[in-house]
């Protein structure tokens, strides 16, 4: 059970770091069309 | 019953509202697909959630874990969650052209064939939509039949036509109805599965006493079929095997990134970083959505050991509903599973109909025709397809959640290659494409049909294969093919194509102010 369990926390964990990583490139990239807005989790 | 009745008509009534205003705002054909490329962020994490929990999910799934146990966590929901956090690697560079396609074959055709007049390619990848989508509404029918005619008692025939009013309701206003239905649909599904999961948790004693129950039971799943071995259900292989648990994963692992209506999704937000946010703040919400369901589906074994001999497993939640749950409870639960199946339903029909129509269609005939015409014939197309699927339905082929692996799986081997390599190099071209779909999705069949352990693994390998043989043996992809995705500004030889593509089949209308 904690194997399988261990493995959707993992899938999540995964998930939020490589989503951060895609946010700041899209900072990094300064594309304001593309969504930098300055700040790594901000939108408009 | 008559809270049943009451929570319905507030539904129903949603719906119609809904669907009344997204008719009102739906106006261009880039508003009736992908909602005009202006999506936000709270209203694209409703939509994601509620389509990703589908009828497989809320039904499926839970059936799954009551006859495998545990294992059912790493194949379906560990292995859904791994392909979403998959699925930004795509938004990150689909979602960058000042004008994205507006399909998932259209996509196709920008970065493959962006210099043809007809794209054959385009319409391949719409035909085997078409069919995927078809089956995949099936099964949300389905599901909806199963578990609408075993609580209320009403004939499972007369539940799948009644459906049909439901998904055509949020069907035929376009993406924004679909778009807010699904957003009532993901708090509905949640606190219906939140209320059920604490009533099964109640009624069990709490995690200590499921586990223990799982650890010694040798129950078998239907009644009279053989016993389960002593503490299968903990392990982590369950009942499946390596081979089969690993297909299962890797099928809907990779199968969900490359999934048309996934990669249609991300054309949706408003730019590329809503769209990866839009991803995470689902995964997120989904943590109240499928751990209630793994209590529920584990929590089932100890309330019923085994299923009356003549059902199936995906029977476990309606018998559940049906011989544990407070009325009122059980109204909200039955709500929530009808939303987990419109909600999934209304945007593969949206989906289905939009490749048969917009991809095939228009794409062949070469017919160029205005917003209104356009959005006519597609309703009158998700009318027809509706109706199919739900007389497929009357024999339902095979148990919903493994369906959906079935469809993930020949997804996956179909267009994984072809949407990441698309995407993310350069020298990938239509060569490689032709090469990529038509040896994934005949390789996956022909695997599926000899019995193979992992059909979707093979596939791909093969898959693989052909495209670096059709690449490396052809010329090199054409700068107006692949610029959109790699930079921010884009020449006026690339622009122009892009144009031309966009207005190949529609008298495109003038752009329009912000909405929603």
């Amino acid at each position: 059970m904690v194997i399988a369990m261990m493995t959707w926390v993992g899938t999540m964990i995964f998930s939020f770091l490589l989503g951060t990583f895609l946010c700041y490139k899209v900072e990094k990239s300064g594309v304001k069309r593309w969504g930098a807005t300055g700040k790594l989790f901000k939108y408009k | 019953m008559i809270w049943y009745v009451i929570v319905f008509c507030f539904y129903i009534i949603f719906l119609i509202w809904a669907n009344v205003k997204s008719l009102k705002t739906a106006e261009s054909v880039d508003d009736y697909t992908t909602g005009g490329h202006r999506m936000g962020l709270l209203l694209g994490i409703g939509t994601t959630a509620a389509t990703w929990v589908s009828v497989a999910s809320v039904v499926g799934v839970p059936g799954y874990l009551y006859s495998s146990g545990v294992a059912a966590v790493i194949g379906w929901v560990a292995g859904w969650c791994f392909g979403g956090a998959l699925i930004p690697i795509v938004a990150y560079k689909i979602r960058r052209p000042e004008k994205p396609a507006r399909t998932f074959p259209e996509y196709i055709r920008h970065r493959f064939e962006p210099f043809q007049k007809k794209s054959t390619l385009q319409a391949i990848v719409g035909i085997l939509m078409f069919i995927g989508y078809l089956l995949l509404v099936n099964i949300q029918v389905t599901g909806f039949g199963i578990v609408f005619s075993s609580i209320t008692g009403i004939d499972y025939k007369l539940a799948i036509f009644g459906f049909l009013l439901f998904i055509l309701i949020t069907s035929v206003g376009g993406f924004w109805s679909v778009a807010a239905t699904d957003t009532l649909n993901t708090i509905l599904i949640t606190v219906g599965v939140l209320l059920a999961s604490g009533v099964i948790w109640s009624l069990t004693g709490g995690l200590g006493n499921i586990v223990e129950t799982l650890a010694t039971t040798t129950a078998p799943t239907i009644e009279g079929g053989p016993p389960l071995e002593e503490g299968i259900l903990l392990s982590p292989l369950g009942t499946f095997g390596l081979g089969a648990l690993f297909s299962i994963f890797i099928s809907n692992s990779l199968g969900t990134p490359s999934s048309p209506h996934w990669v249609t999704r991300m054309l949706a937000p408003k730019n590329v970083k809503v769209a990866i946010l839009q991803i995470m703040g689902t995964i997120l919400v989904l943590i109240f959505i499928m751990g209630p369901l793994i209590i529920i589906g584990l929590g089932a074994k100890v309330l019923i050991p085994s299923i009356p001999a003549g059902k199936t497993t995906d029977y476990i939640i309606p018998l559940v509903i049906q011989e544990y749950t407070p009325p009122i409870v059980g109204g909200i639960t039955l709500v929530a599973i009808c939303a987990a199946a419109i909600s999934t339903a209304n945007s593969m029909l949206l989906h289905c109909a939009t490749s048969l129509y917009y991809d095939v269609y228009l794409n062949i005939s070469s017919k160029r025709i205005s917003d209104r015409k356009f959005k006519n014939w597609l309703r009158l197309s998700i009318l027809g397809i509706a109706a199919v699927a739900v007389v497929l339905a009357i024999n339902p082929p095979w148990f919903l959640a493994m369906g959906f692996v079935y469809i993930y799986g020949g997804f996956g081997a179909a267009f994984f290659l072809v949407v990441i390599l698309g995407l993310y190099w350069k020298r990938m071209n239509r060569a490689g494409a032709y090469a990529g779909i038509t040896i994934g999705a005949v390789v996956y069949v022909v695997a599926k049909a000899m019995g193979f352990t992992v059909p979707f693994v093979i596939a791909v390998a093969a898959s693989l294969i052909g495209v670096l043989i059709a690449v490396y043996s052809t010329k090199k992809a054409p700068l107006e093919a692949y610029e959109p995705y790699f930079k921010a500004e884009i020449s006026d030889s690339t622009r122009r194509v892009l144009n031309d593509v966009r207005n190949s089949s529609h008298e495109e209308s003038q752009d329009r102010s912000k909405i929603g």
